[in-house]
């Protein structure tokens, strides 16, 4: 039987024609593309080659939910956006840009935080959901919605150097939970805003999840199903290992005990109990409070734990603060007064929160947590500083 | 007593052992390993013997590769 090329016009004959000659693809597989509905979750570092690549490779119709606006700081990797796109909705900024790399693609637009509340809503429309979101509550709830609807679920996840890729498909392997099964407590992991990425480390792993999910479209190759891939870029090297699926799972387990969506945030301690900042038994201070007590007879020593970068954008150099990084902390201690009540200061006051433990925990009593940090200043008192 | 050869993943990297390899006590589990190496309770989300997803209660023989993951959530 002749190939049958019908659903595609000229334009597209041409623009797919590298994949027409691949027998895994062909016409056949082209058409199964084109009739795809992905939903990528995160228009971030991830998201942006995941997009990118899915809407040259022709996925009829791509799903990009985020809720969050561009910012300078997010362009050194997520290559979706530029800088004619800074404060505008990164789902507005993706949508522009993959209709500019594929008009035959059809965006559909979720500007929205996906919640326990919207997010089976959200994936009813889709063959299978891709995942570059960037926090623990949204991988859970992604997994456990694609379990319940059975759906694959295609994860991916960037640190400095590392990434991991896997494919969940709880019909015949594990799911996320199977490997993670207890979220890390709140605070523990740092965010690529705290502990760095690569650029081009997203844009690697967000390749290779953008290859499984054309895989599982067209039914080629074997997918990441119960393997997990490790890319380390500082070795290059490429490492996998075997995960078995829990059959205790409380989502897809034989025996399954969680048959509905639960509150994510919850789940992964982030109101039961509090981030740092906002714990009653951690010594804050006001950003107004504290613009009064500089300006009394006895000013804190004001510490900045933020990277010497931060600093270099906005600081509170003039009122006197001293920058000593929270990596240095520890052999920096000797410039730390002991008779001077401390003010400890960082960009929203987590990381800070967590100097005034440690510091208190080594004796040190006068010590106080600048309550939202930087930002909080720069909102309450100083609104001349840069806000990054 | 058995030799192992260890890598400590991401944020974990400075528990790494000179020439990635050390040496354990007899019966040594991978929870001892972990409290061993000094790792904050926690901070090991996964646990890896020769490839395989392991528990914590395994017993560690000689030449085994043991992997250690932090939890990894960046996107």
């Amino acid at each position: 039987m002749a190939p049958d090329f019908s659903g595609f016009g000229r334009q597209e004959l041409v623009r797919y024609a590298r994949h027409f000659v691949l027998p895994e693809v062909g016409p056949e597989g082209q058409a199964r593309v084109k009739g795809a509905r992905v939903l990528v979750v995160g228009a971030g570092g991830l998201g942006s080659p995941v997009a990118l690549y899915l809407a040259a490779a022709g996925v009829g119709t791509l799903g990009i939910v985020d809720h969050d606006v561009v910012d300078l700081s997010n362009l050194q990797r997520q290559v979706l956006h530029g800088t004619s796109s800074l404060g505008r909705s990164k789902v507005a900024s993706a949508r522009e840009r993959i209709r500019e790399a594929n008009p035959h693609v059809e965006v559909v637009s979720h500007q929205l935080r996906l919640t326990s509340a919207n997010a089976l809503e959200v994936l009813e429309g889709y063959d299978l959901a891709v995942d570059g979101s960037d926090n623990f509550p949204t991988r859970y709830l992604l997994n456990d919605a694609c379990v319940l609807q059975g759906k694959p679920y295609v994860y991916g996840a960037v640190d400095r150097w590392e990434g991991h890729v896997s494919v969940f498909a709880a019909q015949e392997g594990p799911c996320y939970r199977c490997l993670f099964r207890e979220p890390p407590p709140p605070g523990m992991v740092p965010t690529c805003a705290e502990a760095g990425v690569l650029g081009t480390l997203p844009g690697v792993v967000g390749t290779l999840q953008a290859m499984e999910a054309l895989k599982l479209v067209l039914g080629a190759g074997d997918p990441l199903v119960g393997r997990l891939l490790v890319f380390d870029g500082l070795a290059l090297s490429f490492r996998q290992v075997h995960l078995p699926r829990n059959r205790e799972c409380p989502v897809c387990g034989d025996e399954p005990t969680q048959t509905a969506l639960v509150d994510y945030d919850l789940f992964c301690g982030l109101e039961p109990e509090p981030s740092p900042p906002e714990r009653e038994d951690l010594p804050q201070i006001a950003p107004g409070e504290l613009r009064e007590l500089l300006a009394g007879p006895s000013p804190p020593f004001l510490l900045d734990v933020r990277e010497p970068y931060e600093w270099e954008i906005g600081n509170l150099g003039d009122q006197g603060a001293v920058l000593i990084p929270m990596g240095e902390l520890q052999r920096r201690m000797g410039e730390i007064p002991r008779q001077r009540p401390v003010v400890v200061y960082c960009h929203v006051g987590v990381r800070s929160a967590l100097v005034v433990e440690a510091l208190r925990a080594q004796g040190m009593d006068g010590v106080w947590n600048l309550r939202g940090g930087y930002l909080a200043w720069a909102d309450e008192v100083d609104p001349s500083l840069p806000r990054y | 007593m058995p030799v192992i050869t260890l890598k400590c993943y991401a944020t974990l990297a400075a528990y790494n052992p000179p020439k990635g390899e050390m040496t354990v006590p007899e019966s040594t589990n991978l929870a001892g390993l972990v409290e061993m190496l000094g790792i904050p309770p926690g901070e090991v989300k996964l646990m890896f013997v020769n490839g395989r997803g392991a528990r914590q209660d395994q017993v560690l023989s000689e030449g085994d590769r043991v992997g250690l993951f932090p939890p990894v959530g960046g996107g």
